[in-house]
């Protein structure tokens, strides 16, 4: 009997010390990707690539291939590509016909404009310095366009990446 | 301040401006006070391949095709020499009928490039082939492993002026014929010490100024320096962000400034067509369109080397005819951009000196290829088509001057390069960056 109450006793204190239910504890932080998005773009858009992208972006429908291979060839066969490039924004910007938001729309919600712009030009959002930057800068200047925004992402260095 | 330690420092600090060194892009310092032999440069790639005995040689019809008695000059604005008086079908088709191109081009220049400058009679060309040959004479390198639609492997002389001479990318211009053939890639090489940050600005005149270039570009806005600053400010801002390497550097650069010039040059030009106003040789023919940018450039920018290549000759393939059209009319027009310059840009006249060479010549014998006259075609691809001529002439040239003959042949198509870095006063820079033939000088130290 006496050996008994021993075995019970050290069976409960080895009760006690055994397997706890693990406490979940929660600090309210949203998981995040620290991965630098801009850094996985290392390859170089072709002059197609680059036109058809740019194209769809802007006219929200397919280049045709006639029109993608005349520009193609103007494109290669001016040495500044980038005075290429703004010359053919421009020109497509002239034209009346791209679909873009309205200054106003702009204006009304710029934090909204500017993470739409990022996820349609770079397909990424855009960092907390980014937005702040340009939320600054269009806030600060009323005569940025539109226009002026595209023109400048698409003849950016990131958009000539993917 | 007192007065004597007020102008020791000021004698100090005009002393220090005169004297002391500048840092160009290179990185190093370059002391001021080389004086260039010229300010400009003109290079016209006399390309195609061009047979020493139909140029230089002025043999027309008698090496060629056989013919007794038909030997002549079909150069007259490049060399002296009397015309052929034979079978003529190099010049323009008589008006009211008659045999076609029996018209010679009247000559443009009182006095042959000949006379007015210095000619490399025999001339050793490094290949047979049209890409490669250009290569050679903006690289200055033999580039034996050159491959098509790439750039080529070594620096090319844009490159060198640029880094070694402080050239911006608007001084130096490239007129490429065509995209075929990789022309439009000679404008800056891939290698890691120089590239595309050192490269030259290109127009391909038959595509940005031809009906496609018009239909994409001739719409475009012309936005106002107001309109243009915000649009630049965030473009920077976005790049610095991307923060690309300059081992990625996609594009030479220019400044916004000289973009912006660019851009209103694009539209000037078809505002000029137009109206009818592009300046242009007499004759028109494929290479006179291109060397008629050229001009335009050359008037508009004022650059400090601009080079033009001609391809009209290699019709020689298949038409032996139209080759001695196209010989004769490259003549007329590299006579006429001469002539432009002396008389159309009072900044250049005076002041440039233009070299004029083929990239390659062509085959001693035929292919079995006749032609409407049952002339024998000529491909490129043997020993003769490595035997080419170069002349240079304008400011500081020797005039008059012949250097070399079949029997004692002087000079290579790798003098090209040593030779406009002579003119710039950076041959030793370009020498001692390794990467031009050992063997290439400039022309004027064999002369």
């Amino acid at each position: 009997m006496r050996n008994f109450n021993k075995i019970v006793i050290v069976g409960l204190v080895l009760l006690a010390m055994s397997c706890k239910k693990e406490k979940f504890s929660e600090f309210g932080v949203d998981e995040q990707l620290i991965q630098d998005e801009k850094t996985s773009k290392i390859k170089n858009k072709s002059e197609a690539e680059y036109i058809s992208i740019l194209y769809t972006n802007l006219y929200q429908k397919p280049i045709s291939p006639n029109q993608l291979f005349k520009t193609q060839n103007v494109l290669v066969s001016i040495g500044d590509r980038n005075v290429a490039n703004e010359m053919l924004l421009s020109n497509y910007f002239n034209t009346g016909l791209v679909q873009i938001p309205s200054n106003t729309d702009m204006r009304s919600n710029i934090d909204s404009f500017v993470e739409n712009s990022y996820k349609k030009f770079f397909l990424r959002y855009p960092s907390e310095a980014e937005k702040l930057f340009f939320k600054n800068y269009i806030g600060n200047n009323a005569k940025v366009s539109v226009e002026m925004v595209f023109t400048a992402m698409s003849v950016s260095n990131e958009y000539q990446y993917y | 301040m007192r007065r004597k330690e007020f102008l020791q420092k000021a004698g100090l600090s005009i002393a220090g401006g005169v004297t002391l060194p500048y840092i160009l892009p290179s990185g190093r310092l370059f002391a001021r006070g080389g004086v260039p032999k010229a300010e400009h440069v003109v290079l016209v790639m006399f390309a195609g391949g061009v047979r020493q005995q139909e140029s230089i040689s002025q043999r027309y019809l008698e090496d060629s095709q056989g013919v007794s008695g038909a030997a002549g000059n079909v150069m007259f604005n490049l060399f002296d020499g009397p015309a052929p008086t034979k079978k003529i079908v190099y010049g323009t088709d008589p008006s009211g009928g008659g045999t076609a191109g029996s018209v010679p081009i009247p000559q443009l220049l009182n006095t042959t490039l000949e006379s007015q400058g210095t000619v490399f009679r025999e001339v050793a060309a490094q290949s047979a082939g049209h890409y490669t040959g250009q290569t050679v004479l903006v690289t200055g390198n033999r580039s034996t492993a050159q491959g098509l639609k790439v750039r080529p492997s070594f620096p090319t002389i844009f490159e060198y002026l640029r880094r070694h001479a402080g050239f911006s990318a608007a001084d130096c211009w490239m007129i490429s014929s065509s995209l075929t053939n990789s022309y439009n890639l000679l404008n800056s090489s891939d290698h890691p010490d120089y590239g595309l940050q050192y490269g030259a600005n290109m127009f391909v005149p038959g595509i940005v100024f031809g009906s496609y270039g018009r239909e994409i570009l001739g719409n475009s806005k012309t936005y106002s320096q107001e309109e243009l600053d915000p649009m630049y400010f965030m473009k920077n801002f976005l790049d610095k962000s991307f923060g690309l390497g300059q081992d990625k550097v996609n594009t030479i650069t220019n400044t916004d400034a000289d973009k912006t010039r660019i851009k209103e040059f694009i539209k000037y030009i078809y505002a000029k067509q137009k109206a009818g106003q592009i300046a242009s040789p007499p004759v028109g023919s494929g290479d006179a369109f291109n060397i008629s940018y050229g001009a335009e450039v050359l008037k508009y920018f004022k650059p400090k080397i601009l080079t033009v290549n001609l391809t009209g000759v290699d019709t020689c393939h298949s038409n032996f005819t139209g080759y001695l059209r196209n010989l004769h009319r490259a003549d007329h027009a590299t006579g006429w951009l001469w002539n432009y310059i002396q008389t159309q840009i009072p900044e250049m006249a005076n002041n440039t000196i233009m070299l004029v060479a083929p990239e390659c010549g062509r085959n001693l014998n035929p292919n079995p290829i006749l032609d409407q006259n049952d002339w024998y075609a000529f491909d490129h691809s043997d020993r003769n088509a490595q035997r080419v001529w170069s002349m240079m002439v304008g400011k500081n040239v020797p005039r008059g001057l012949s250097v070399g003959n079949e029997a004692n042949p002087v000079g290579r198509l790798t003098d090209i390069v040593p030779t406009i870095a002579d003119i710039f006063g950076v041959w030793d820079d370009v020498k001692n960056a390794g990467l031009v033939d050992p063997m290439g000088k400039s022309m004027f130290d064999q002369v």
